[in-house]
């Protein structure tokens, strides 16, 4: 049954209509030279041109069938990811909402229970609600921005990359995670400098912080850590790569995903929400963002900015 | 435009005006606010609240902006259509510059997004009751403020010093706006990402000061002799030039 079921899906969804024009040609052709009879020679030009043109046809009808298809497709899947994104972003937004008072309310309570007089073991315990009530409030405010990121066009202002990485860079190593580390940054300069990326020069700043600061974070200090920027075609590629743990296969397209954490980076502080950060900050900003990683060998992270 | 409310000034606690559909954040914050000082009048709907605000001495309303039926926001419109200048501050849920602006040309004088530090919203009351020349507009509830040559129109969100029109990016601007309708207030990085960027991570310091430097670039202002913006070492920025209303 199930065969048979299949034959007559692929008879619905097999295309006769070019077969049955060719056929048409044939016949239209054959008429031709049989009413011509002996003047073959005179009219067998005319019918090699309506031939040509029948198949011309056809030829055309079956390419713009399979565009319109492909076209129908991509616009079904873009329309499915975007509607995929505007939940994600409502659910994120009702969860800060519903998250914020409660917490609010949290914080407060806390604080006036700290203004009084408690013995130390007491004090103590207060702090370390407090501690995580910070964390929390923080990552209420990671998730609003995620979802905010989505809504509007970021600042269009042409951001110089070189000053941007440098600046990094100079944050980077003032930085605890970064003193005496191998941090390297190299920025093309030849035949022509770097091209502007248009765009929002905090968020850019925030998302190449953010590698860097991973790549920093999950590698041993003896690792190396690299920043490089070129151009390719009309974009700006800037890669962030380390000579780290990686990240397992099985977890590599997971990670961008919002609070998601690979397996072997338990035990290091994060919240999960660095990569969810960069992906929508680079989206906004038209971009597309790669990450190729071997575990126990190092991570690369690839993004490409149109240059403006 | 409303006779001069009373006022509470010269009792010894300013008395506040709490509003927020939250029993939980009336009853937590109330307390902590009056042993911070205030007497508390809590209000749980903006209808409440505006009534209040209207028949009792309020030194200050704190209004949450997301309540059913009259919104913070709508509460404040109100009354300053009525004539009232109360200050206002706005506990806001949303973080986009956009809101934070409106919430601003709204005559606000101060918000906060929840969830907040409450010493920081005591420090902010006290800011604003510092600051506040009772009965009067405040700076905020004013569209075009003036310190020396340098004068903003805070609804066009252009600024001049003389003739001279400055060129500013959209968040240098707000940045300028909340500087000048907050002078001679220690304003900490942390503030000012918050206001400006509607969110405070950990690496936005150096955001805040590439557009304090771009404004100081546009005033033509000496970080080591300013005149508007000083820089109070490892703490924040403050707005040192005197601020008037245009016309004032």
């Amino acid at each position: 049954v199930s065969t048979l079921r299949i034959g007559v899906a692929r008879i619905r969804t097999w295309r006769w209509w070019p077969v049955a024009a060719t056929l048409l040609a044939g016949v239209i052709v054959a008429a031709a030279v049989r009413i011509v009879g002996g003047r073959l020679e005179a009219y067998a030009t005319v019918s090699l041109w309506v031939a040509l043109l029948a198949v011309a046809v056809i030829v055309a009808a079956v390419i713009a069938s399979r565009v319109a298809t492909r076209a129908a497709v991509e616009r079904a899947n873009t329309r499915a990811l975007e509607q995929a994104r505007a939940e994600r972003r409502r659910l994120l937004l009702r969860l800060d909402h519903e998250l914020k008072n409660p917490l609010t309310a949290a914080r407060v309570g806390l604080a006036n229970l700290t203004s009084l007089p408690l013995p130390e073991h007491a004090a103590e315990s207060a702090r370390g609600v407090e501690e995580q009530m910070l964390r929390m409030s923080q990552l209420v405010a990671n998730l609003r921005k995620l979802a905010e990121l989505g809504e509007r066009p970021a600042e269009r202002a042409p951001v110089d990359m070189a000053e941007l990485l440098a600046e990094v860079e100079t944050d980077l190593r003032d930085a605890p995670a970064g003193q005496g580390r191998h941090l390297v940054v190299t920025v093309s300069r030849a035949p022509w400098p770097l091209p502007p990326v248009r765009g929002d020069r905090d968020l850019l700043y925030l998302a190449f912080h953010n590698l860097a600061a991973n790549a920093l974070k999950f590698s041993d200090p003896t690792d190396t850590v690299e920043i490089r920027a070129f151009e390719n075609r009309d974009h700006v590629v800037v890669e962030v790569a380390d000579t780290g743990r990686g990240i397992p296969i099985s977890e590599q397209d997971d990670v961008w995903e919002e609070l998601a954490r690979a397996g072997n980076a338990r035990g290091v502080e994060g919240s999960g929400l660095g990569l969810a950060l960069v992906r929508s900050i680079v989206a906004v900003h038209g971009g597309h963002a790669s990450l190729t990683s071997r575990e126990g060998a190092g991570t690369l992270v690839r993004l490409e900015l149109p240059a403006a | 435009m409303a006779e001069p409310r009373p006022q509470s000034q010269g009792s010894e606690r300013p008395t506040i005006l709490l509003a927020d559909d939250e029993h939980a954040i009336r009853e937590t914050l109330g307390q902590f606010l009056h042993r911070a000082g205030f007497d508390v009048i809590e209000a749980g709907t903006g209808e409440r609240a505006l009534e209040l605000a209207q028949t009792r001495v309020v030194d200050l309303c704190v209004l949450d902006v997301l309540m059913p039926g009259l919104d913070g926001r709508e509460v404040l419109r109100r009354l300053r259509r009525a004539g009232s200048f109360t200050p206002v501050l706005l506990l806001t849920q949303v973080g986009d510059a956009g809101e934070r602006a409106m919430a601003l040309e709204e005559g606000a004088d101060d918000y906060l997004n929840k969830p907040f530090d409450p010493h920081e919203l005591v420090a902010r009351v006290r800011a604003i009751l510092r600051r506040s020349d009772r009965g009067a507009p405040s700076l905020t509830a004013s569209s075009v403020l003036q310190s020396g040559p340098l004068r903003l129109d805070r609804l066009a969100r252009r600024a001049w010093i003389g003739e001279n029109e400055l060129t500013l990016t959209p968040k240098a601007m707000l940045l300028l706006d909340y500087l000048m309708t907050h002078p001679n207030e220690l304003l900490t990085r942390e503030r000012l990402l918050e206001v400006v960027w509607g969110w405070e991570y950990p690496v936005g310091s150096r955001a805040v000061d590439n557009r304090v430097a771009e404004l100081r670039r546009a005033l033509g202002e000496d970080a080591a002799e300013p005149v508007w913006l000083e820089t109070a070492p490892g703490q924040g920025y403050r707005f040192i030039g005197e601020v008037r209303r245009e016309g004032t």
